[in-house]
This record gives structure tokens, sequence and C-alpha cells, in this order.
């Protein structure tokens, strides 16, 4: 009975708005009218947001970049061989999704190690290469030492590789992290993995790093690297004089655009059509 | 085979009527220079889509004619000797991949992909006054109507589309093949060793330094002018200059061969030959890959298929072939006991 009074009361607040602005009208029952004094100011609770994990985990879609071909006159044919072999690869040993910035834990053979196993932890700072010879590089202090370790992905040495943390920077490459200072380096050797949900989006970190004095190994403050996620403390005159260095024409540049948006597609269908066998 | 013979003559009758000269105004006759007419110049549009079209289906039946060598009444098949010579293969560089052997160490392979490889025509040993019979063999198919009849007979003899790359591969008297047959990438094995031959990249005329790798002078402490010259090219007493002195020049666009490269995988779908280390030319630059001449790997090229791998043949071979230490992705991830 209530609920029907107040759906009467809902539908003549909608009508008396309908009528005093007759163009344009988008009246929702819980915006209020100045004329509506006399009715009870009644708002109904905000609609249930339903949100469908399954799909969002499916929309979500990860897309490895090495999987994505450069740009030149190679035949395609070579680039679906390579990746049948990359798949085969990763239908036996996992090879999570990651970032740059994300801290993982990659485990190695050696034969020269005890247990002729190698563990390492660190920041992920830069992901290189197509096909089958991507790479990855990791970085951590270890008793004030920076030590930088290139692995290859498809490399049948690597046992296990295990993110930590999966996190994204605002730099799609921290080599600036070697100029930094070491604390934003370290990692505990023995850090236990964060655990996320599935439908998350990926947290960007917007870490400004602060740097040890000039001079460092490049000359980060320039456009040409285009860093965000430096705490730049040069006098304003250096920071002025870096942008001598810019080129405000290269965006603009039509003949180095590469649009891969039809490629990922084709290669996103092929993967999970592979992947599923 | 009536397409571009057609066409050919139709070109030839033209330009038999038009080198006569356009006479001009004045009565004199205004040669052009440059009579030459692309192939459908004088055709109508739909002749030309015809043209195409018979081409293509042409080329599909003759490639299926030919892929059951074994039931033509082929050549006599032979069997190998450590001293015969087998035929080579032509094929396409596709790129470079990684590979990784059972104990982890990485290689870096070649990719040649064998596309439409045929024999083309039998030469005995008195015909080429060689000491050895040739096999010429033909590469990639192409367009049969840049070429003059003449040019195309040698494809017309042996009933296959035009290639793009012919080449002579001497063979010893046992080895041969009759004209026709297609040949494949699984005639070599993995643990094999090849020579390939190809036109490396040019890079136009160059110095003395990038050419022959001298080292030039200081780039300063009072060198006037003289940074990358060669400097002296002979000696007093000689007064000449001798043949063959290294000196700036046109580099690269020549053919080279590296020796000794090893099979690490052959696809037998895609018909693929993974070749260890860097191959001579460009990616999709036709090569020329043939057994080894080095005496050292004398042992690994023991009974290869001779005198080449049949495919209609009694062999069903797997879609992939590895060689005993590669590393192959189905397996887990190598570990060190």
């Amino acid at each position: 009975m209530a609920a029907v009074a107040m759906a009467a009361a809902c539908g003549r607040l909608l009508l008396r708005g309908a009528a005093a602005r007759p163009s344009r009208c988008f009246s929702s029952s819980g915006c209020r009218r100045s004329t509506d004094g006399e009715t009870a100011k009644f708002q109904p609770p905000p609609k249930p947001v339903i949100i469908d994990k399954q799909r969002q985990r499916e929309e979500r879609r990860y897309l490895s970049p090495e999987f994505i071909p450069p740009r030149g006159r190679t035949d395609p044919l070579k680039f679906y061989i390579e990746r049948k072999d990359m798949i085969q690869r990763r239908k036996v040993f996992n090879i999570p999704e990651f970032y740059v910035g994300s801290i993982l834990a990659v485990t190695t053979a050696d034969p020269y190690a005890d247990g002729k196993t190698n563990r390492f932890v660190g920041i992920c700072i830069q992901r290189g290469g197509k096909g089958l010879g991507a790479t990855f590089v990791l970085r951590n202090v270890i008793e004030d030492q920076g030590v930088e370790i290139c692995y290859e992905l498809y490399s049948p040495r690597i046992q296990e590789i295990k993110v930590l943390k999966l996190e994204k920077r605002l730099d799609d490459n921290l080599m600036y992290l070697r100029d930094a200072l070491p604390e934003y380096s370290t990692f505990d050797v023995n850090m236990k993995p964060e655990s996320r949900l599935d439908h998350e989006e990926i947290p960007v970190n917007k870490l400004q790093v602060r740097m040890k004095p000039k001079p460092w190994s490049k000359r980060w403050e320039r456009p040409k690297y285009n860093i965000k996620g430096i705490k730049f403390e040069l006098p304003e005159k250096k920071m002025k004089a870096a942008q001598k260095w810019s080129q405000p024409w290269l965006e603009f540049d039509m003949l180095r655009e590469y649009d891969t948006s039809k490629i990922e597609e084709k290669i996103w269908k092929e993967i999970n059509e592979e992947l599923k066998k | 085979m009536a397409g571009w013979a057609l066409l050919a003559r139709l070109g030839a009758r033209l330009r038999a009527a038009g080198a006569a000269g356009h006479r001009g105004q004045l009565g004199l006759v205004a040669r052009h220079g440059n009579d030459a007419t692309w192939w459908h110049e004088h055709l109508s549009e739909e002749n030309v889509q015809f043209l195409k079209k018979t081409t293509a289906e042409e080329y599909k039946a003759q490639t299926a004619s030919k892929l059951c060598p074994l039931k033509d009444e082929p050549w006599p098949l032979n069997e190998w000797k450590p001293d015969s010579v087998r035929v080579g293969v032509v094929a396409v560089k596709l790129g470079m991949m990684p590979i990784w052997t059972k104990s982890g160490k990485k290689h870096a392979v070649t990719l040649l992909k064998v596309q439409d490889c045929h024999v083309l025509r039998y030469i005995s040993k008195e015909e080429s006054e060689g000491k050895t019979a040739k096999l010429i063999v033909g590469g990639k198919n192409v367009s049969p109507f840049f070429k003059s009849e003449a040019a195309m007979d040698i494809f017309k003899e042996a009933g296959v589309p035009r290639k793009q790359k012919v080449t002579a591969f001497n063979v010893t008297d046992d080895a041969i093949i009759k004209p026709g047959t297609p040949l494949y990438a699984a005639h070599f094995r993995p643990g094999q060793f090849v020579d390939v031959t190809a036109k490396t990249i040019g890079k136009g005329f160059q110095g003395v330094m990038k050419r022959w790798g001298f080292k030039g002078q200081p780039a300063s402490h009072g060198q006037t002018k003289t940074h990358r010259r060669p400097g002296a090219i002979s000696t007093n007493k000689a007064a000449k200059v001798y043949r063959g002195k290294k000196m700036p020049g046109k580099m690269g666009n020549v053919y080279r061969t590296s020796y000794g490269l090893k099979v690490w995988r052959i696809n037998t779908k895609h018909d693929i030959i993974y070749v260890n280390g860097s191959v001579p030319g460009h990616t999709n630059c036709l090569v020329k890959v043939k057994d080894t001449k080095l005496p050292n790997y004398k042992d690994c090229n023991k009974n290869p298929p001779f005198p080449t791998f049949f495919a209609d043949g009694d062999e069903k071979l797997p879609e992939d072939l590895y060689d005993e230490e590669v590393f192959q992705f189905t397996d887990p991830s190598v570990t060190y006991a």
C-alpha cells in the first residue's frame, strides 16, 4: 500500500517536472523541483549496480607485448610459426601477466648454485624484444649493491615466475631508477605475494621518485624520455633549457603511427583458441 | 601455357609495328628511344582479368600434376654412396629466431622456407663440359607476363610455373632427378650441415673503412682533412699499385656463402629449415642451400634422403623434426641434476 502511494507520489513528481519544463527534461525522481515543496521529499534508494565479475574478467584482456609483431617487411608466416612455439611454451609453463613496475620473483636453473636453483626478487624496469626472444629486466639493491638481471621470458632455464605485487607505474621504462636514491629500488627478498581480486583494475603507482645529485647516466629531464615519475628538483632554468631538445612535431608525424588494434584482435583470438585446446 | 604465349606473340607484333617510327609533319621519322610496353597496355580490362584468372588456374593445375613424382615414372633411384653429391634446394629467408638446447644454451637460427621448389632441367656431363652433371632448380613462383617466350621455354619443358630464382647444382650421375619433381624441406634432416649461398645486402659505394675495415686516422691532433682515408696505397720500391688493392668501391650485392651451418629443426608442414647462425641476404631473399663441402662434417651428412625426399613415398614424417639436442617446448623446464 505504502509502496503504491510512494509510486504514485513519484509519478506525480515526474509529471509535474515534465510539465514545468517541456523541453530537455532529464527529470529523475531524485532531483528536486522548487515548486515541489508540498510533496514528500522522497528519494528512492539508488539502483544497485550489478558487476558481472565473469564478464569483466573476460572484457579485461591482456595481450603480452611480445606477441605484437614489429612493423616491417617480414612475412607474417614467420610470426605465426614463432607464436605457435610461444603458445606451446605457455601451455607447459605459466607466464603471468605483469607490467613494468611490478615486483617479481624468478627462479632459474643454475648449474653452479646450491640446490641448482637461483631465486631473484626485483622490480621489472624494462620489457624488451619481440617473439621468442622477449626479455625483462629485474632490479634490486642487495647489501647496498644495485643488481639488475635480464631474463628471457621463454628460456627453458626459468623454473617459476611469481608476481609478488602487480602494479603499473607512470612510465614504460624505469631505467632512471639507476640514478634514483637506492631506497626506491630496494625490495625485501622474502616479500609475501600480494593477493588481489581478479576483476580489479591494475593499480597505477603515481610515485614520484627523488634522484641522486647529477650527473646521471642519461639526461632524464629531456623531453625525449618523457618521464613522469621523477620529482625533478632542478632549478627552473635547467628545466627550461632541457625543453630546447623537444620535438613537438613528432606526435603529428603520421608515418610513425602504428595502429596495432586490428592485429591485436586477431592475435588475441588465435591465442585464446590455442590455449583452450 | 596458352595465356602468356599468346601475349608474348601479341607483344612481338606490336613492337614490330611501333619500331617503324612515326612520320612527323616534316616527313622525318621520330624514333622513340623506349618502345617497350607493359603486358596489358594494349589489352582491355576484361582480357586482363581473364588472363590473370587462367594463369592462376594453370599454375594450380601444374603444381597439382607434379605432386606425385614417384607415380610419374621417375628416373632410376640409386643408393647413397659417400662420394655422391646430391641436389640442393632454393629457399626464401624468412627471418631469425632464438633456439635453446637441452643444456639451456641459446643459439640463433635462421628460418629458410622452401617455397615451390622444382627441378627444371638436367644437363649431362658431356653437354655441360664440366666435371659433373648439372641439375637446374627453380625457386618461388612469380608472374609469367614479364618475360619473353624464349625465356619461358625452360619452364614450359618442365611443366612448372615461372620461378623467380633459377640456379644450377653440380650433381653426381647417380643423384640425377627427372625435371618437374618438387623438392621439399625434408630433403634435409636435423643434425646435418649445409652451405647457404645468397646475394649480400647491397651497401652502394662505400669507403675503405666500411668496405675493408681499415683503421682510418685520428679525429684530432692536427689531422688535416684526413680521417677515413686509406693512407699509403703502395711502397716506393714497387713503383706501381698492385692489382686487387683494397680501395673504395661498390660494396655488397655479391654472392657469398656461409659454410658449415647446422640444421636444428625441419617443419614439414610449412617446409621450413631452421639453420644455425646467420645467412647472407636480406629478409625474403632467395637463397641456395646444399650439403656442406667441408670435410669435417662428412660423418654428419651420412645416409640422407637420396636422390631427394618424395612426399608421396612410403615415409610419413611428423610435422616437426628436431635435432636430439634441441629443447622442445612440449617438455618441462630444464633442470640440472
